[in-house]
């Protein structure tokens, strides 16, 4: 039976390889690709657990406002991952973002 | 027997795809087996010249101080161009998919090696055949002269066991006279007869006359007892050659977290009491000086790595690693019997003699100076001290003068200030041992230095 360290390795492995088929086929923007492959490094790899990615699980694009989903990725794909976890300046503006779309559900 | 040797043979023989897979997998899930990889393999030990970018690709991540993760590697390919169709990721992926358990990586690396000495192997019976296929008439004394020659070259002669020839060793004895020569004349001309250092200082001016200094490839072993300046040594020493002279040193510690390791800095840099500092008991003017103290530390070569559950095997990867990224010229273990221990079955000196013999191989590598640090037993002596002694390039004892020497040694009288710590020089592979040098250690500010003689 494959450990828990294998299992870890194969999600780790089939995601990467998913986000970056994608992104060759053409499926994602490049800069996608790069923003969701950083995010897969720092949850996986660097054990990333800080608020700001617990507030990143609460949004869901595609459900609700249209346009706060595209400012949100906007705002995501045009800085650096890192820069959401040091800086709380940009951190504030996503998790107003993310609060501002669920506001009145 | 018109064939070629290479079809002949059985690709299997020649080849290890899955052994190649799997040393380039664990290299993206283990920093460890990156390290080991690193150096132990090169581009052209691997078959598949697929195989063999992947891999450089990897040591250059690893150089540039990124840790090289699969999402790494893609994103890496990517920018180079290396990435165009599904088809490339596909590949990328099933290579990542041959996992090991991290700690089977050397058994992988043995198999990509050896099927590499094979294909050299192939290729010199290749040549040799092809020589005598065209040049039937060559003199048979010279080309079998010359094949061992090629032959030895092959078997285990790598580059850490290399034989010199004659002239090779008369070449290097040479160069080394010459060295010395040239730096005696400089010595007389611009130095005004003061010898400089052959090695890193070790922030005491009567030792570093003695030693000239901790060289590459040294190991140096402090001994003192509990409580009786291990750390304070070593953070002198760290503090001479990281802060004072610039080079990079990494500094192992197995008994103090990061904050007290920090802390301790502030009362040597600052020359404030430890004690008060770590109450807060000081002034504004001396918390500045504290500040100023730490600027230093900023700006110096010192790499610290607290780690509790330090083993052999970890001070040579984490040495290996630094020495590559980080260009260290020297390592301090403070300290040794803190080390774990996975053998049960061996006495404590026994552990103690195998640990001392890797950090030697270590120095010898990779080309730096490492410092151990060993706690000696209540009446000052240390077990295993013969072996131990073998081994080591430099041997050093740090004890406190006791209160009726202090008071009997008319000798002690002669210094501006009265040492109160010897350090004994027990060994010394290339100069003098058997000497004591006085030192001041001030406990409360964890500083050192020589103890000054007043001009007769």
């Amino acid at each position: 039976m494959p450990s828990r360290n294998t299992d870890l390795k194969r999600l780790y492995d089939e995601t990467a390889s998913l986000i970056a088929d994608m992104g060759i086929r053409g499926r994602i923007s490049i800069e996608e690709m790069n923003f969701l492959l950083d995010l897969l490094e720092l949850v996986l790899t660097n054990k990333e657990q800080s608020s700001f990615i617990q507030e990143l699980k609460q949004w869901n694009p595609g459900i609700g406002e249209e346009e706060i989903d595209q400012i949100i990725k906007a705002t995501l794909l045009n800085n650096k991952l890192k820069d959401f976890l040091s800086l709380s300046e940009n951190r504030e503006m996503i998790q107003d973002l993310i609060r501002e779309k669920y506001k009145d559900g | 027997m018109n064939v070629s040797l290479q079809s002949a043979l059985p690709e299997k023989l020649l080849m290890d795809s899955e052994s190649e897979r799997r040393v380039l997998s664990s290299m993206m899930h283990s920093e460890d087996a990156c390290v080991e990889a690193y150096h132990a393999l090169q581009s052209a030990d691997f078959y598949s010249p697929k195989n063999a970018s992947i891999f450089d690709l990897l040591c250059s991540l690893f150089e540039r101080e990124i840790r090289p993760t699969y999402v790494e590697l893609l994103k890496e390919a990517h920018s180079l161009g290396m990435l165009n169709s599904p088809r490339d990721v596909e590949e990328i992926k099933y290579i990542t998919e041959h996992y090991i358990d991290d700690e089977n990586i050397k058994y992988w690396i043995k198999r990509v090696k050896d099927k590499s000495r094979i294909r050299r192997f192939v290729d010199f019976l290749r040549f040799n055949y092809q020589i005598l296929k065209e040049q039937p008439e060559q003199d048979v004394e010279q080309l079998l002269m010359k094949a061992e020659d090629n032959l030895t070259n092959l078997t285990a002669l790598e580059i850490d066991d290399k034989i010199d020839t004659p002239e090779e060793m008369a070449n290097l004895g040479y160069d080394e006279v010459e060295r010395r020569f040239l730096r005696y004349q400089e010595i007389q001309k611009d130095h005004k007869g003061i010898i400089p250092l052959d090695g890193l200082p070790t922030g005491f001016d009567n030792l570093d006359h003695i030693t000239l200094g901790y060289k590459a490839g040294d190991l140096i072993i402090l001994g003192a007892q509990t409580g009786h300046g291990k750390t304070a040594f070593a953070l002198h020493t760290a503090k001479s050659i990281a802060v004072n002279y610039g080079k990079n040193i990494l500094y192992l510690n197995t008994e103090m977290s990061r904050e007290q390791i920090s802390l301790r800095w502030a009362s040597i840099l600052s020359d404030i009491e430890h004690d008060r500092i770590r109450m807060g008991d000081i002034s504004q003017s001396e918390l500045s000086m504290v500040l100023n103290g730490y600027s230093k530390l900023r700006s110096s070569g010192f790499y610290s790595y607290p780690c509790p559950n330090l083993t052999p095997e970890k001070t040579v990867s984490i040495a290996r690693k630094f020495r590559t990224q980080k260009s260290i010229d020297m390592m301090i273990i403070d300290y040794v019997g803190r080390m774990e221990k996975h053998d049960p079955k061996l006495q404590e000196w026994q552990i103690l003699e195998q640990i001392i013999k890797t950090q030697k191989l270590l120095a010898q590598n990779l080309k730096i100076a490492v410092m151990v640090l060993v706690q000696l037993n209540p009446d000052g002596s240390l077990q295993g001290a013969k072996r131990m002694k073998n081994e080591c390039d430099l041997m050093l004892k740090l004890g406190p003068i006791s209160r009726e020497e202090l008071e009997e040694n008319e000798l002690l009288n002669k210094y501006a200030r009265k040492p109160n710590y010897y350090l004994d020089i027990e060994k010394n592979r290339d100069g003098r041992s058997g000497v004591r040098i006085p030192i001041i250690f001030d406990l409360q500010k964890q500083t050192m230095k020589d103890a000054e003689r007043v001009a007769n």
